[in-house]
């Protein structure tokens, strides 16, 4: 990795306000993303993954109040006046929602909800707008484009709707693309479309690209690193090979042991993780995971454990990696 | 459990007769096509399903949505009536005076998907187990005592659990609730349609666990539907893959998923995500969604996405038929003499 990151988070936290008691969905994620570069962000629901991703485009609602620092593109995202904030969201950041049915507007043609982007980020003629739709109708290939851009959002396949969701997102040119879970509402032979078109995408535009995702299998087809969370930290970070070939935090080696996949023998168990999730609104003290993690030891409930280097570029949230020795001298 | 009252789960055709044989079940829905009504038309969403599930064995339905996995569930318990088609119950038929339908619905439970939903938000996790035992004529100090036990069962502890509602635990523990409820009756049938598919990956586990458990301990019988392979392998002694209302393929799990016959069961495990990132998919094995099933494709309904198509596909459907021991599939290419020109040649014609 050369230059500065495209994407440079630094001790991000985001508090919910609005209930009887504040919730403290993330605390504390530092994040990388280089240009060119896949980062899936793992876990499950309530670990912060799709809280961490919209606070890169200040898409949170507004009892959220998000600390820390997020650099995209080198622009200070938290301070952005909300004018400045629009202009980022399409040309630099733009996002792929999980429910393309939702996140489309249902009253517009799709070929018009396209053009609009173009035509307010750019400047450009409605014409200008509609063949800049039609171009990447065919990109992300709508079979019969032409004729696609006059439909619907409801007129649409779901596998559909969600190619046209992507040809939004890139309408405007972004440097980086956000995923939040883009293929869970699909059926299985319509997800790995989709998670094709998005990698060759990827390749062939030099994207930068963040995916959320709670299922291993589609980090691994598609992301180059993968960051674990859980209970709103990332606990284990590295290259998608090594991540999956040899977990270092409990939590993801669970994670990979409780995979249906996994098991041949008929009758045999899955490995699970026992209890489920923290509350985090009274998050354990120290590590999180402490209270459902096989090998915690007394420390693991007082202090929260720092990063851990396994090897080059891998790295977890868990005291079993800390050199022996050096704590003390540390 | 000792108690007073039991109910009829005798078996009645010994281990050699089927629990539950359905034939030639359909069901379709009417719609209206745009504003002024126009022209009824229907969905197909099962169209003709036969199959037979034995006494202890788990039975696995897989498919894509609209497949009719879910509507086959749902006339598998009578909670929509079929428009045609029998269901028999260990011999019996169902809705008749030998098994009318508030009989067999004590031998035959269901779980569902969404364990908020399908759980009443003002009874507690006790009194929602303790409810069917009620009905059917328990003492409420029995019903209660029963209720405790299954709570125990599935790993909830009653002097935790008993007193809670459903929105102060979390969607595995209420779908142990679920489990525990469906057990309340003990039936000898469990339907659970995508019983984990809600639930996060750590918790699916456990319930698939205990799922295996239960059946292990009580001799249940499962009818497993779901859409993802990797559990339906993991749960299933037989897989019925459906695709457009049809049974495209049915046969032994392990066969099914290590030599698939059908095309489309074929394209659904290409289809997995491959967990190997040195060995990632390169080409999708299906083009396209599945098609609308209120104007499915004439002849063989895979055949707009299969690969293999040809001329005769479209013209003729393929029936399920047998191409091994207990492994039936429904595709123009296993029957000798179709007219495909990958099938077979005739016994006759080859000799």
């Amino acid at each position: 990795m050369s230059a500065a990151p495209l994407v440079d988070v630094k001790g991000l936290t985001v508090d919910f306000a609005g209930s009887a008691k504040p919730v403290r969905a993330v605390s504390g994620v530092d994040l990388t993303l280089a240009k060119g570069e896949v980062l899936a962000l793992l876990g499950e629901s309530g670990s912060g993954k799709t809280v961490t991703m919209r606070a890169l485009m200040r898409l949170l609602p507004k009892s959220a109040r998000i600390g820390g620092q997020v650099r995209v593109a080198g622009r200070d995202v938290l301070a952005l006046a909300p004018d400045e904030l629009a202009a980022m969201r399409g040309p630099v950041v733009s996002m792929v929602f999980q429910e393309p049915g939702i996140a489309l507007d249902p009253v517009y043609r799709l070929g018009d909800q396209i053009a609009e982007a173009v035509m307010r980020h750019e400047g450009a003629s409605r014409s200008q707008g509609r063949a800049r739709a039609l171009e990447l109708f065919e990109r992300v290939r709508i079979p019969s484009a032409a004729r696609r851009l006059d439909n619907y959002p409801h007129e649409m396949s779901g596998g559909m709707r969600q190619r046209a969701m992507i040809a939004l997102a890139l309408s405007c040119h972004p440097k980086v693309l956000l995923a939040d879970e883009p293929t869970t509402a699909l059926d299985a032979t319509v997800q790995i479309q989709i998670l094709l078109l998005l990698r060759e995408l990827q390749r062939e535009l030099g994207l930068a690209v963040m995916f959320v995702t709670h299922d291993i299998g589609v980090a691994v087809e598609v992301a180059d690193r993968i960051a674990v969370m859980y209970a709103g930290r990332i606990v284990e970070t590295g290259s998608c090979a090594r991540v999956v070939q040899a977990p270092q935090h409990p939590y993801t080696q669970g994670l990979l042991a409780s995979r249906a996949g996994h098991v041949f023998a008929k009758g045999e168990r899955l490995g699970t993780i026992p209890g489920s999730p923290p509350d985090l609104a009274n998050p354990p003290p120290g590590c999180a995971f402490a209270p459902r993690c096989k090998v915690a030891e007394a420390i693991c409930t007082k202090d929260l454990p720092r990063e851990y280097q396994a090897e080059p570029g891998h790295v977890a949230r868990c005291v079993r990696l800390a050199p022996a020795p050096a704590t003390v001298a540390a | 459990m000792t108690l007073a009252v039991d109910l009829d789960d005798k078996d009645r055709g010994g281990p050699a007769q089927p629990l539950l044989s359905v034939a030639g079940l359909v069901k379709h829905f009417p719609v209206n096509r745009g504003l002024m009504g126009g022209a009824r038309s229907v969905v197909r969403a099962v169209d003709g399903v036969a199959f037979e599930v034995a006494k202890r064995e788990t039975l696995g339905i897989v498919g894509e949505s609209g497949c009719g996995k879910s509507t086959t569930a749902r006339l598998l318990m009578h909670i929509i009536a079929p428009d045609a088609g029998e269901i028999l119950f260990d011999g019996e038929k169902v809705g008749t005076a030998a098994l009318d339908l508030a009989g067999y619905r004590r031998q035959v439970q269901m779980v569902f998907q969404d364990s908020h939903a399908s759980l009443n938000p003002r009874l507690t996790m006790e009194e929602t187990v303790a409810f069917g035992p009620r009905v059917h004529g328990f003492s409420r100090a029995a019903a209660l005592s029963r209720a405790h036990d299954l709570l125990h069962r599935v790993g909830l502890d009653p002097s935790r659990f008993a007193g809670r509602y459903p929105h102060e635990i979390s969607g595995g523990q209420r779908q142990r609730v679920n489990i525990a409820r469906a057990l309340a009756l003990r039936p000898r049938l469990l339907i659970l349609d995508e019983p984990v598919s809600a639930l996060d990956k750590s918790v699916e586990a456990q319930v698939l666990n205990l799922l295996l458990d239960l059946k292990d301990e009580s001799g249940l019988t499962y009818v497993f539907i779901s859409h993802d392979l990797n559990v339906v392998r993991f749960m299933s002694d037989r897989v019925m893959v459906m695709y457009l209302g049809k049974i495209a393929e049915l046969g032994p799990a392990e066969t099914i998923l290590q030599n698939p016959r059908h095309p489309y069961t074929a394209a659904l495990l290409a289809s997995m995500p491959s967990m190997d990132p040195n060995n990632r998919t390169q080409e999708a094995p299906l083009m396209g969604d599945p098609p609308n099933p209120i104007d499915p494709p004439p002849g063989c309904r895979f055949h707009t996405r299969c690969k293999f198509a040809a001329p005769v596909c479209s013209a003729k459907e393929a029936p399920l038929g047998a191409v091994g021991l207990d492994h039936a599939v429904a595709c123009l290419m296993a029957i000798p003499g179709s007219g495909h020109p990958l099938a077979p040649a005739l016994a006759s014609e080859a000799a």
